[in-house]
């Protein structure tokens, strides 16, 4: 259980963010942040939040040493779009869980409807963590690849090969063995299986609740499927032929690729900005003219004094109250509404009325409707005639 | 006083943003009266005037920055998916006729999605024929077709600046 509010959690990640996300490249590079480098990144900035690190749970302690906790490094990972990229057997795994869920699904489908819904909603966050981790993978796969053509780190050709091995044996080939539609076992051809019998089952099952849960499934694969397709794609077209294209480098190339990674914050070359009017421009005159004029009318400027208000009424609540209070018991409490408006005023406004009506449901008072007089009272209000019955008004307690 | 040659289509040209190119006849005659350009524009509007070999153009205080961000947005996407493709993107931007409908298959299938669906200019088909426009408008291209252009000599002052700016990376490399 977390003291502090969630705003100023928030507000600290806010005010710190700088500090963290050096300790987030330790983790990202070492997989831990030992002691004394927190405490160096700690000091380098004169942030002392190590103990707030730990209050706030955004770090834990590993032996002597700390690390982020899983929420926040994903979160960090999102915000900054750097991920660690995942090893193709770990994203492998989903296979296993999709295709049992699927199964399980299949076989248990006219079972009970709560189990089913259960799984529905199992295999969709299944399908989800499987498609956002393939995205992280390329994501970082691209970086990566993009990194060795642009190659800043003047690496010589060999070392350039040997890194774009690296990449292409342990994770592009395997990935693409996951997406590649055409291989029997590949994640992708399951996840179609899955949206052919989700289209069946979202349109011919007997519970609606478990229709719609299937119909989400259904559009959510089918977007799903799009974007695997797209990332395939990406992989064949991009990333297999990594080693053909590093063989070319280019100093205009690698400008580029550095200049996509920040194209909003880097700067850009000086060119003209055409003003909206200049010399020879043939609406000049015309422009000139049109601008003038709109100072040299004069219009009249009436002012209006604000319709003055004094007259509203306003219901002063503890007055009747305390009136009405005095007076109990009240044989007739619409009578006596009429007979307090009455005195203090020409006629009964209806407003008025209706606002003293109120006073009906004050706590100190106790209600008694006469149900021997049958027929209601006749009251008249400068907009109407109401009927209303006779209710005897006591002081609660005592009567 | 005299004046030289196409002197109101030069200032014109100029102060509407184009970039004047060698094969226009209003070139010659920029070019011969260099230092009179410097001047006049540098004492009548505060303005530079950068007159290259090929082709020559106006700086000013107030800079188109997002034009110029979009379109180095547009060199560096288009180089990269050339390469990608197996070409040598400087000569195509040199020396090719682009069709746009190829362009559009490029940045369509392009890894750099996100940047350009976050762009007003490329995001789709129709924003990249309305950005056409512009860069033939400012003489960036010239169109040989209807859904034709070829770059014209402008397009250097982009790719300088991709060399300068990875060397401006590479130092920064080197030093860090």
């Amino acid at each position: 259980m977390l003291k502090a509010e969630p705003k100023t959690i928030l507000n600290f990640l806010a005010n710190y963010f700088d500090s963290l996300k050096d300790l987030f490249d330790i983790q990202a590079a070492d997989g831990v942040i030992q002691r004394e480098r927190l405490a160096q990144v700690l000091s380098e900035r004169n942030d002392n939040i190590e103990a707030t690190l730990l209050e706030y749970k955004i770090l834990r302690k590993i032996g002597e040493d700390f690390e982020f906790r899983d929420t926040y490094f994903k979160l960090f990972e999102f915000i900054l779009n750097e991920f660690r990229p995942l090893l193709p057997e770990t994203i492998q795994k989903y296979e296993q869980s999709i295709g049992k869920l699927f199964q399980k699904i299949r076989e248990g489908v006219k079972g009970d409807t709560l189990i089913l819904r259960s799984r529905i909603d199992d295999l969709y966050n299944e399908i989800k963590e499987f498609s956002e981790a393939v995205e992280k993978n390329t994501i970082r796969l691209l970086a990566e690849t993009r990194e060795l053509k642009s190659n800043v780190d003047k690496l010589d050709y060999k070392e350039k090969v040997r890194k774009a091995s690296f990449w292409i044996d342990y994770y592009i080939i395997p990935l693409n063995n996951i997406l590649d539609i055409n291989h029997v076992d590949s994640i992708t051809n399951k996840l179609f299986d899955i949206s052919q019998y989700t289209n069946v089952r979202r349109l011919n099952f007997n519970d609606e609740s478990i229709r719609i849960q299937f119909e989400k499934l259904y559009t959510f694969l089918v977007m799903t499927n799009d974007n695997l397709l797209r990332q395939s794609k990406l992989l064949t077209n991009e990333l297999l032929p990594l080693i053909e294209r590093i063989r070319t480098e280019s100093i205009i190339l690698t400008g580029w690729i550095e200049f996509l990674k920040q194209p909003y914050k880097s700067p850009v070359p000086k060119i003209f900005k055409p003003e909206r009017n200049y010399p020879y421009s043939n609406d000049m005159y015309l422009n000139a003219k049109e601008y003038l004029e709109q100072f040299i009318t004069e219009e009249n400027i009436l002012v209006e004094d604000p319709i003055a208000n004094s007259d509203k009424w306003v219901f002063n609540k503890e007055l009747y109250r305390s009136k009405m209070l005095e007076q109990l018991p009240i044989d007739s409490f619409f009578d006596w509404c009429g007979l307090t408006l009455r005195s203090e005023y020409k006629n009964i406004e209806t407003d008025k009325f209706f606002a003293l009506t109120g006073l009906l449901f004050e706590d100190d008072i106790m209600l008694e409707l006469d149900e021997t007089e049958k027929d209601r009272k006749l009251i008249k209000t400068s907009q109407m005639t109401l009927r209303v019955p006779k209710i005897k008004i006591l002081k609660y307690g005592i009567s | 006083m005299e004046f030289p040659r196409y002197h109101k289509d030069i200032v014109s040209d100029l102060m509407s943003g184009k970039f004047i190119l060698a094969s226009d006849p209003k070139f010659v005659s920029l070019k011969e009266s260099e230092e009179f350009y410097s001047s006049f524009f540098k004492e009548s509007f505060g303005y530079e005037i950068e007159i290259k070999t090929d082709f020559a153009y106006l700086l000013s205080y107030e800079t188109g920055e997002q034009l110029s961000r979009d379109i180095c947005l547009f060199f560096a996407i288009l180089s990269f998916e050339l390469d990608k493709d197996g070409k040598n993107f400087l000569e195509e931007i040199q020396y090719a006729e682009f069709e746009t409908e190829k362009l559009d298959e490029y940045f369509s299938n392009s890894s750099y999605a996100e940047l350009i669906l976050n762009n007003n200019q490329m995001k789709d088909a129709f924003s990249r024929k309305q950005f056409y426009t512009t860069l033939n408008r400012r003489n960036i291209i010239e169109k040989t077709g209807e859904n034709k252009f070829t770059f014209t000599q402008a397009y250097k002052v982009f790719i300088d600046f991709a060399a300068d700016f990875a060397k401006g990376k590479l130092n920064a490399a080197i030093e860090g």
